[in-house]
C-alpha cells in the first residue's frame, strides 16, 4: 500500500508527545499502521523524548517510593487479561481492527444518499466527535466546509477531491479554510475514520436540502 | 487524585493509549546518558541502563531494578509534573512506570530501543491512560476493559550507543527558539495553540519552527531511524 498523504509535522509531534486528544490520536495511529515513513518520524521523536527525559533534573520522590514499587513487583502476577470480543468490520486491515476494538461504537446511521456514519466512543475535545464515515462507490459527497478542524484517515476504499486521491492509510487534515467536494472512487465503498471539531457546513443546493438531515 | 489501589498495574501497555502506538517498543536510539550516567560510566560503578533492563528480564534482578528506579523514577516524576500532572499522581505514575519496566522487561530489545526512549514512551502512555481514567471515572464508575495490543512491527537494528550520542548532539545543535518549542511540546503537554500564547508568537510560527526543528533532526539523524 502506498501512502501519499501524511499528517502534518505538528500533528505527528503532538502525537509523539502525547498531547493530542484521543480522537485525533486514534486517526494518526490508523495512519501510522500503514505508513513506515511516519513511524520512523515518531520513533525519532520518541528518541528525542528519551534524551530529554534523561537530561531532566530529578524530582524528589516520596521516601517510601522505592519500597512501594518493590512491593508491587513482588505481588503475584495477575492472570492474563482476556481479549475483548470486538465486532469485525469487513474490509479493514487487521491493524485497524485492533485499533478500533477497544472502543464502543454506535449503529450505522444514514446521513444522506449512499452515506452513513457510526459514532466511535473515543474521548475527544469538547465540541468534537470521532466517527466512521462510509460512502458507497461513486458517491459524491456534498460540497462542504467545516466550522472547525477535521482529521481523516481512509481505512478502506478511496476518495478524490481537489488535493488528490486518498486511499487506505492516507490522511486528510482540513481546517475551516478548506472547501472540498470529495468523490468516492468507483469499484468499492470507502470507510474513513474521522476526528472532527465543530460541524460540517454543506454548500450548494443539495447541501441546503440535506443539511436538516445531516447531524454531522 | 486517583485512588489506584483497586486498579491492577499489570496491563498499562494493554490500555488504549498503548494500543494507539503501533510500536510496542519505542525504538528510540538511546542509551543511558545525562550527567549521572556520564559520571557513572566514568567511575564504572553503575552498569548501563539497557543492561539493567536486560538483567531484570533475564533473572528478575532486584538490584538492577533499584538502580534503574533511582535514575529514572525521579526523572519520570519531573517529566509528568512538567506536563501538568499533580505531584501525588506524578509520584504514583512514576512508580507505576518503573513497575511496568519490571513487568515488561522481556519485551525490551536494546538493539531496537534505548532504555530512555522506552521508558519515556511508557510514562507518556501511562499519563494518557491516567487522564482518560480520571475522565471516565468521573462520568461513570466503570471498570476499564482489557484491550488488545498490536504486534510490534519489525524495526531496523541500530547501534544504540552511537545514536544516543547523535540524538543528543542534534538536539544541542537546534537553534534555541526551535529547541524551546520541542521542549514545550514534549514536556509541558501543551497544545501548539498554548505554546503560541505562551511565547506570544503566531500559531503558524510555532508550527514552522517545529517543522524546521524536525527537518534538521531528520537530516542529521535520518540514517539512524
Amino acid at each position: 500500500m502506498t501512502v501519499a498523504h501524511h499528517p502534518t509535522e505538528a500533528t505527528l509531534a503532538a502525537f509523539a508527545a502525547g498531547t493530542l486528544d484521543e480522537g485525533r490520536m486514534l486517526v494518526v495511529a490508523a495512519h501510522l499502521a500503514a505508513c513506515p515513513d511516519c513511524r520512523k518520524t515518531v520513533r525519532l521523536l520518541e528518541a528525542t523524548g528519551g534524551v530529554m527525559l534523561d537530561d531532566l533534573s530529578p524530582a524528589d520522590l516520596a521516601a517510601d517510593g522505592l519500597a512501594r514499587a518493590m512491593a508491587q513487583i513482588d505481588r503475584s502476577d495477575a492472570a492474563p487479561v482476556a481479549p475483548r470480543r470486538a465486532e469485525v468490520i469487513p474490509g479493514l486491515l487487521p491493524a485497524h481492527q485492533a485499533l478500533l476494538a477497544p472502543y464502543d461504537m454506535g449503529p450505522w446511521r444514514w446521513v444522506g444518499p449512499g452515506v452513513s456514519w457510526r459514532q466511535v466512543d473515543a474521548p475527544t475535545l469538547p465540541g468534537g466527535r470521532v466517527f466512521l464515515l462510509k460512502a458507497a462507490a461513486g458517491t459524491a459527497l456534498p460540497d462542504h466546509t467545516h466550522t472547525g478542524t477535521e482529521l481523516t484517515c481512509v481505512l478502506t476504499g478511496a476518495f478524490r477531491h481537489e488535493h488528490g486521491r486518498y486511499g487506505p492509510g492516507d490522511v486528510d487534515e482540513a481546517d475551516d479554510d478548506v472547501d472540498h467536494t470529495p468523490v468516492v472512487e468507483a469499484g468499492s465503498e470507502c470507510i474513513c475514520l474521522v476526528a472532527m471539531q465543530g460541524r460540517l457546513k454543506l454548500n450548494g443546493l443539495l447541501g441546503k436540502v440535506l443539511q436538516p438531515f445531516v447531524r454531522l | 487524585m486517583l485512588v489506584r489501589t483497586d486498579i491492577p498495574v499489570q496491563t498499562p501497555a494493554a490500555g488504549a493509549a498503548a494500543a494507539l502506538w503501533p510500536m510496542e517498543r519505542p525504538a528510540g536510539p538511546l542509551r543511558p546518558g545525562g550527567r549521572m550516567a556520564t559520571i557513572a560510566r566514568a567511575t564504572g560503578s553503575v552498569r548501563d541502563h539497557d543492561g539493567l533492563i536486560e538483567a531484570i528480564a533475564a533473572r528478575g534482578d532486584r538490584e538492577a531494578f533499584k538502580a534503574l528506579f533511582a535514575h529514572f523514577a525521579p526523572r519520570v516524576k519531573a517529566f509528568l509534573m512538567k506536563s501538568g500532572t499533580a505531584p501525588d499522581l506524578a509520584e504514583e505514575l512514576a512508580q507505576e512506570t518503573l513497575v511496568t519496566v519490571w513487568r515488561k522487561a522481556a519485551l525490551f530489545d536494546p538493539a531496537k530501543a534505548g532504555a530512555a526512549a522506552w521508558i519515556f514512551a511508557i510514562a507518556r502512555n501511562l499519563r494518557i491512560d491516567a487522564a482518560r481514567r480520571q475522565r471516565r471515572e468521573m462520568l461513570h464508575a466503570m471498570a476499564e476493559e482489557p484491550e488488545p495490543e498490536l504486534a510490534a512491527p519489525p524495526d531496523q537494528d541500530m547501534e544504540a550507543g552511537e545514536r544516543q550520542v547523535r540524538v543528543r548532539a542534534a538536539l544541542d545543535h537546534l537553534p534555541g527558539e526551535q529547541r524551546r518549542i520541542v521542549e514545550l511540546s514534549f514536556f509541558e503537554g501543551r497544545a501548539h495553540g498554548d505554546i503560541a500564547g505562551l511565547l506570544d508568537i503566531p500559531l503558524g510560527t510555532v508550527k514552522s519552527r517545529l517543522r524546521l526543528a524536525m527537518n534538521r533532526m531528520r537530516t542529521l539523524l535520518g540514517d539512524l531511524t
